[in-house]
């Protein structure tokens, strides 16, 4: 394997794999490069390999440059920390503390390895690959559009290029192969404890709902007097998947609604998951369990559950129209192909083949049903079910979609992240499975939460003017979904990140307060130790804490300066809500049946409140046959109703998702390419806005003098 | 309706032509007189049904005045009001004949030149719209019967005149000509040199007007190289003609290869004069058929060639006409991004858009002159250099500046507005007409959407150009040349649209403009960074409209406003509390002294 020349390095020679590397190693790579020393590793990391002199090769616009600095490999990432220029203010803080900087990537977020030289092809590094040449350009293509490229120095020969090339090859591949022991690493160890110290720092007004206190003020803030919180789920007997705490409707006690778990899919009942101030009320559940049976006397309490007080009940199977998760996946990955730099694609044939990814058309299909849901909402008070066979995946999506549509106060940072909370980190979207973040399984992977940020994208660009974020905050949300340090995406339910902090805390040691370095003394340690057991919060950081990975600076970013906070109440629409279906949709709806299907935008009446026993639901021809017509009714009747304006008096937001109205997310999926487009805003506006802070500072200065 | 689901409306407050009256409007008279412009005289007026393509059928009455077509509805809830000049109307046809069944069947089909048409449904009793057609087709076709165009009758007032802000001497000299190399020539004076060239042209030194007239015989309609635009640096400079008469014996010209020798010699670099031919290499190969050609190796050695592949006005016409077939009346839905690509319109732009970054790159960062011509000069040529300039001189980018630009580089080197836009004319199948204006503005908009501060004018600017480009209220685009226009005396007769413009600035000012100079934009242009001008091409749509006044911009107007009112009260504050501790030593900053820390953008 070794060929003739000199040149050729083997990988494998440089077993053991670095990751298995003590700490005494990577001292001693530290003292071997005294580079390494500058390096500001978080606990638990260590440097593995390092080369100074390394550009980074940064295209723009205004010309093509590079910034000089070292480029380091360490158990957890690839980080290039640039050299200070002159210019730099001697002792200014460096951000490179931060795990996710723009220089950084995470071992697992790495998607492809190719070294350059030029006098060779370029080649695809992996763990078993030969290096044969000398690279003088590396380029690291990662999970989240971006691509990176380092040029060694110029003389080509320095063997560090050799050394630090192999090292992330090699690092790189041992992260993937022993992802199935993540949690057990050393590494994720200390990295938990280091956490802890900067937990006071999230922003308390995000709602976990891990507690029973966040499910009651939420409860509150919507007004929903019919329903109370039950604790039935909270030792997670009822169902693994689902959160601990449950809306349910307040007559129904805890031990009627146990009867009702069978019922469904992973037990996966019907629940609360917003309400409107017009009196209706959006719910999500799993499909019918194949085995229940409607002549059960406890299927009155699924009766209760699904009607919640309401007199009529629509559900609303979230499938159909919308795309699988599989179909989900494929298309993202034809999406990824096709926007990379060096994607075949010739230009002129870009329109059709971005079409023929159709990942704007999943999109368009989802924000167009969470349209006609949130219309369905608006118009009288009822009570609206999502239903989605195991309800944890396009539920969570159009769920939450429909609450950002209706509900003003999911349109700021802290309302949205507690959305997210709500209806995907606590109701059990499979972040592990489907975001393949530990990369040992592709079969499950499915980008359904990436889909749902376009979504929201998608409405940030239609409505610029009422959100309180922006597309920045959304790219790092976006990004935040690859970074493997963080318990948001790290576990598929509540009920798994709970079991694995709960083991993290029995074995817990010591729980430094004071920053990342060193154990404090015993008695802080012991103190420290304590609290996080009285606390009982979570050991990994939940991504929110956005002040670990993003600086002053750029988190200011994440405010949207031409929000328009609501007229009125910024919690939630005020009450009265304008009759938006036309006559004939209200006519078909006064019939004498309580339970109807709502598919293809339109509405069909259910005989059989247990449509899953006459097999009505997977009859889909029926329906389909009369929608059409009711369809074109309802569209009518929207048009002509003086209710066209998008910015509703009570707040609710109607897209549209005709096709040129749907476009391409490009500062996301277009970063790799070479032409950088500058940000959204002018950036004027920023200024001015900080600019009036300012003014205001001194205005109430001079007012109080 | 082709579409086939629930939309709602992104913006929704209606569409522009539709106003909601209080209920209680009873105020509101059936007979209130139309808007009028001065000089505007009604002509008919006639009950008819406006079959909407959105909004179905609905009742009004139609008034025709000697400018514009205004259709009010019956109903006052909502009132649907159309408002069109009759200068965009292409084309009227009767549609049903007297025994047409069906309901709307009879009537009239208005095919419009900004991308709409409009049906009228009439009683078929009586020949009931023979009167109405000819009317209409009488003024809208104003040239083809024997009639003035709106514009001479016009009797507006502005308070800006917008005559005054193109005048090719102050802006030669703006660019700092003539100087050693340059000099201003006024042998085209009476329009003798060439018959669709300004009269005031800038050209080498070194060159005499006798060898101006040999180079003008060898150049196709007498347009010779002549200077555009000179780098305030490097000295290089962008030149404008028509082709060779090369001919298919592949004649030679002495005096115009001297000439282009001359030019490549004027900013005093070795390097070659770079020859950019705005068409595809087969279409100028052709073109020797008729006389023309490009310039060859042997015979300018010391230049270089480029074909810039952009396609005649013929395959731009069609390329629009298929963009109008995907999106009026409804847009295309099912494959909309395939079915856009089908069109070829946003490759168009693209090709234009890489045309002329490669003139200003090699202007700019190349320092070498550049000749740009495609066959007579007058279309893709005006698209290439005037947006090179664009690029290159932030100048251009202001308000004043941009109109500064069109009347140089459009108007007065002989785009055939006349012919391509067939103001007052008849004949809509014309083969001379053809969108490459506004294939221009569309480059131009392209490019404020990914430089968004680099524009002092918005959107909004970019569309009242292209509505009177067809209106024919402004004699600002009539005509295809200046000696026509000089002869018909539009300046005295008629107003500019500038004019206009510059009366109500406000409304086309971007209010994100940061003041950059000398700093040469260059736009990706890349079907993956192009877009389709929703805000113009699908405008008519009320279901796809963004919200207007866009919100991001009001925003920005109100803490602007916000700002102003800070800046008042903290002087007044400072002036009492100053007042009161006037003994004591505390200073305070000045709100002027503020603002030296606090960047202003203006």
């Amino acid at each position: 394997m070794l060929s003739g020349s000199k040149n050729s390095f083997k990988i494998q020679q440089h077993e053991p794999g670095p990751a298995l590397r003590g700490p005494k190693s990577s001292a001693m790579n530290s003292r071997r490069n005294k580079n390494c020393q500058a390096f500001p590793c978080i606990p638990g990391e260590h440097v593995l390999e390092a080369a100074a002199h390394v550009r980074k090769i940064v295209r723009s616009r205004d010309g093509k440059g590079s910034i000089l600095g070292t480029l380091y490999c360490t158990n957890l990432r690839v980080a290039f920390v640039p050299e200070p220029t002159p210019g730099d203010a001697v002792g200014a803080p460096r951000c490179s503390t931060r795990l996710h900087s723009e220089h950084d990537v995470a071992l697992l977020c790495i998607r492809r390895l190719v070294a350059v030289n030029s006098f060779t092809k370029a080649k695809v590094l992996t763990a078993s690959s030969t290096l044969k040449f000398i690279p003088e350009e590396l380029i690291l293509y990662c999970r989240d559009f971006r691509v990176l490229r380092f040029r060694f120095h110029d003389s080509g020969l320095e063997p560090r290029a050799c050394q630090v090339t192999l090292a992330i090859v090699q690092a790189q591949g041992s992260s993937s192969v022993s992802a199935g022991m993540w949690y057990d690493t050393g590494a994720i160890r200390n990295l938990e404890n280091a956490w802890l110290s900067t937990e006071e720092s999230s922003s308390s007004s995000t709602l976990l709902f891990e507690r029973p206190c966040d499910w009651e003020k939420e409860l509150r803030r919507l007004g929903a007097a019919g329903w109370r919180v039950s604790p039935v789920n909270e030792r997670f007997d009822m169902a693994t998947s689902l959160p601990k705490y449950l809306w349910v409707p307040s007559r129904l006690l805890d031990n009627e609604l146990k009867r009702a778990f069978g019922h469904f899919n992973a037990r996966r009942i019907p629940r609360l998951c917003w309400h409107h101030p017009g009196g209706s009320d959006l719910l999500r559940a799993a499909g019918f369990h194949a085995d229940s049976d409607p002549e059960k006397e406890d299927v009155r309490s699924v009766e209760a559950l699904m009607l919640a007080g309401h007199a009529q009940c629509v559900i609303v199977e979230t499938a159909v129209d919308l795309p699988s998760p599989a179909e989900i996946q494929l298309s993202y990955l034809k999406l990824r192909a096709l926007c990379l730099p060096d994607s075949s694609v010739a230009d002129e044939k870009w329109l059709s083949a971005l079409e023929g990814t159709r990942w704007l058309e999943h999109v368009r299909a989802c924000v167009r049903k969470a349209c006609e849901v949130a219309v369905l909402l608006a118009e009288r008070s009822r009570s609206i079910m999502l239903q989605e066979s195991d309800d944890r995946d396009l539920n969570c999506l159009l769920a939450s979609l429909i609450q950002v549509l209706s509900d003003p106060h999911t349109r700021t940072q802290s309302g949205f992240q507690s959305l997210l909370q709500k209806e995907w980190v606590v109701a059990g979207h499979p972040f592990l499975q489907r975001l393949n973040l530990l990369r040992d399984n592709d079969r499950e992977e499915s980008p359904v939460f990436l889909l749902f940020l376009d979504c929201v994208w998608q409405l940030l660009q239609q409505f610029p003017a009422s959100f309180e974020f922006t597309e920045t905050y959304l790219l790092a949300l976006h990004d935040s979904s690859y970074i493997p340090f963080f318990s948001t995406f790290l576990f598929n339910c509540q009920w798994e990140r709970d079991r694995r902090n709960q083991h993290r805390a029995s074995n817990q040691i010591y729980a430094p307060v004071n920053g990342w370095r060193e154990p404090p003394p015993l008695e802080i340690l012991q103190k420290g130790g304590r609290l996080v057991k009285e606390k009982g919060g979570p050991y990994l950081p939940t991504i929110w804490d956005w002040a670990l990975r993003y600086t002053t600076q750029q988190r200011s970013q994440f405010r949207n300066p031409a929000y328009a906070r609501s007229r009125g109440s910024t919690t939630v629409p005020n009450g009265k809500s304008a009759p938006l279906g036309g006559d004939k949709l209200e006519a078909a709806l006064s019939g004498s049946g309580t339970m109807y299907l709502f598919a293809k935008g339109a509405l069909s009446p259910q005989t059989h409140l247990f449509p899953w026993k006459n097999g009505s639901l997977s009859k889909k021809g029926w329906w389909r046959a009369q929608s059409s017509e009711s369809l074109s009714e309802q569209d009518r009747s929207l048009r002509s109703s003086p209710s066209g304006c998008p910015l509703q008096p009570e707040g609710l937001l109607l897209p549209a998702s005709v096709g040129p109205l749907i476009r391409l997310w490009r500062r996301c999926y277009l970063r790799g390419s070479q032409e950088v487009q500058r940000g959204l805003f002018a950036s004027t506006l920023g200024e001015l806005a900080e600019e009036l802070d300012l003014l205001r500072g001194r205005l109430t200065g001079e007012g109080t003098c | 309706m082709a579409s086939s689901s629930p939309k709602y409306n992104s913006n929704s407050l209606e569409s522009s032509s539709i106003k909601r009256i209080p209920k209680d409007g009873t105020k509101w008279e059936q007979n209130e007189e139309i808007p009028r412009l001065p000089g505007e005289t009604s002509i008919t007026d006639k009950e008819v049904i406006y079959v909407c393509p959105f909004n179905g059928a609905v009742k009004g009455r139609l008034y025709v005045t000697n400018y514009r077509l205004y259709l009010r509805s019956v109903e006052l809830d909502p009132v649907v009001i159309l408002d069109v000049p009759l200068g965009v109307i292409a084309r009227i046809e009767k549609m049903g004949g007297a025994s047409s069944r069906g309901e709307n069947s009879y009537g009239l089909d208005i095919t419009c030149k900004d991308m709409r048409n409009l049906r009228f449904a009439l009683k078929q009793e009586g020949h009931s719209r023979r009167d109405i057609f000819e009317i209409l087709t009488k003024y809208a076709f104003p040239q083809s019967h024997n009639l003035p165009f709106f514009a001479f009758v016009n009797e507006e007032k502005f308070a800006e005149n917008g005559w005054m802000v193109y005048n090719p001497m102050p802006e030669y000299r703006r660019q700092g000509l003539p100087n050693e190399q340059w000099r201003v020539t006024f042998i085209n004076e009476h329009y003798g040199l060439c018959d669709t060239y300004p009269s005031l042209l800038v050209v080498p030194y070194n060159a005499t007007d006798d060898d101006l007239k040999k180079v003008s015989a060898f150049r196709s309609r007498n347009r010779i190289p002549v200077l555009s635009w000179i780098h305030p640096e490097n000295q290089a400079v962008v030149m404008r003609s028509s082709q060779p008469l090369v001919g298919m014996s592949g004649k030679r010209n002495k005096d115009d290869e001297r000439y282009l020798d001359i030019i490549r010699d004027a900013n005093g670099q070795i390097s070659k004069l770079t020859i950019y031919d705005a068409r595809p290499s087969v279409n100028a190969v052709a073109n020797k058929a008729t006389g023309g050609g490009y310039e060859g190796d042997d015979a300018y050695p010391n230049a270089e060639l480029f074909f810039l592949d952009i396609h005649n006005i013929h395959v731009m016409r069609e390329s629009l006409k298929k963009l109008k077939d995907i999106v009026y009346p409804n847009v295309e839905e099912s494959h909309w991004l395939s079915s856009l690509e089908s069109t070829h319109w946003l490759e168009h732009i693209k090709l234009v858009l890489t045309g002329a970054i490669q003139v200003a790159d090699k202007v700019s960062s190349g320092k070498s002159s550049v000749l740009v011509h495609c066959s007579d000069g007058w279309d893709r040529t005006a698209q290439l250099t005037s947006l090179a300039m664009l690029m290159l001189d932030s100048y251009y980018r202001t308000i004043v500046g941009f109109e500064v630009l069109v009347q140089k580089e459009w108007i007065s080197f002989g785009h055939k507005f006349a012919s391509r836009i067939g103001h007052g004319d008849k004949n809509h199948a014309d083969a001379d007409r053809s969108p490459i204006f506004l294939q221009f503005i569309d480059c131009v908009w392209q490019m404020s959407k990914q430089f968004p501060t680099a524009f002092e004018f918005n959107e909004q600017f970019l569309i009242t150009i292209l509505d009177h480009l067809y209106s024919c209220r402004f004699g600002t685009f009539l005509y295809n040349c200046e000696s026509v226009r000089e002869k018909e005396k539009v300046t005295e007769r008629t107003l500019s649209l500038w004019s206009l413009i510059n009366s109500e600035k406000a409304k086309h000012t971007n209010p994100f403009y940061t003041k950059e100079l000398n700093r040469a934009l260059y736009p990706v242009a890349s079907m993956r960074h192009l877009e389709l001008w929703v805000n113009y091409y699908i405008r008519w749509n009320p279901r796809i409209r963004q919200q207007q006044p866009n919100p991001v911009e009001q925003r920005y107007m109100e803490l602007l406003a916000l700002r102003d009112d800070y800046m008042r009260r903290l002087e007044e504050l400072q002036i009492t509390n100053n007042s009161k501790i006037s003994n004591s030593s505390a200073s305070s900053a000045s709100p002027s002294q503020m603002m030296s820390h606090v960047q202003t953008h203006f």
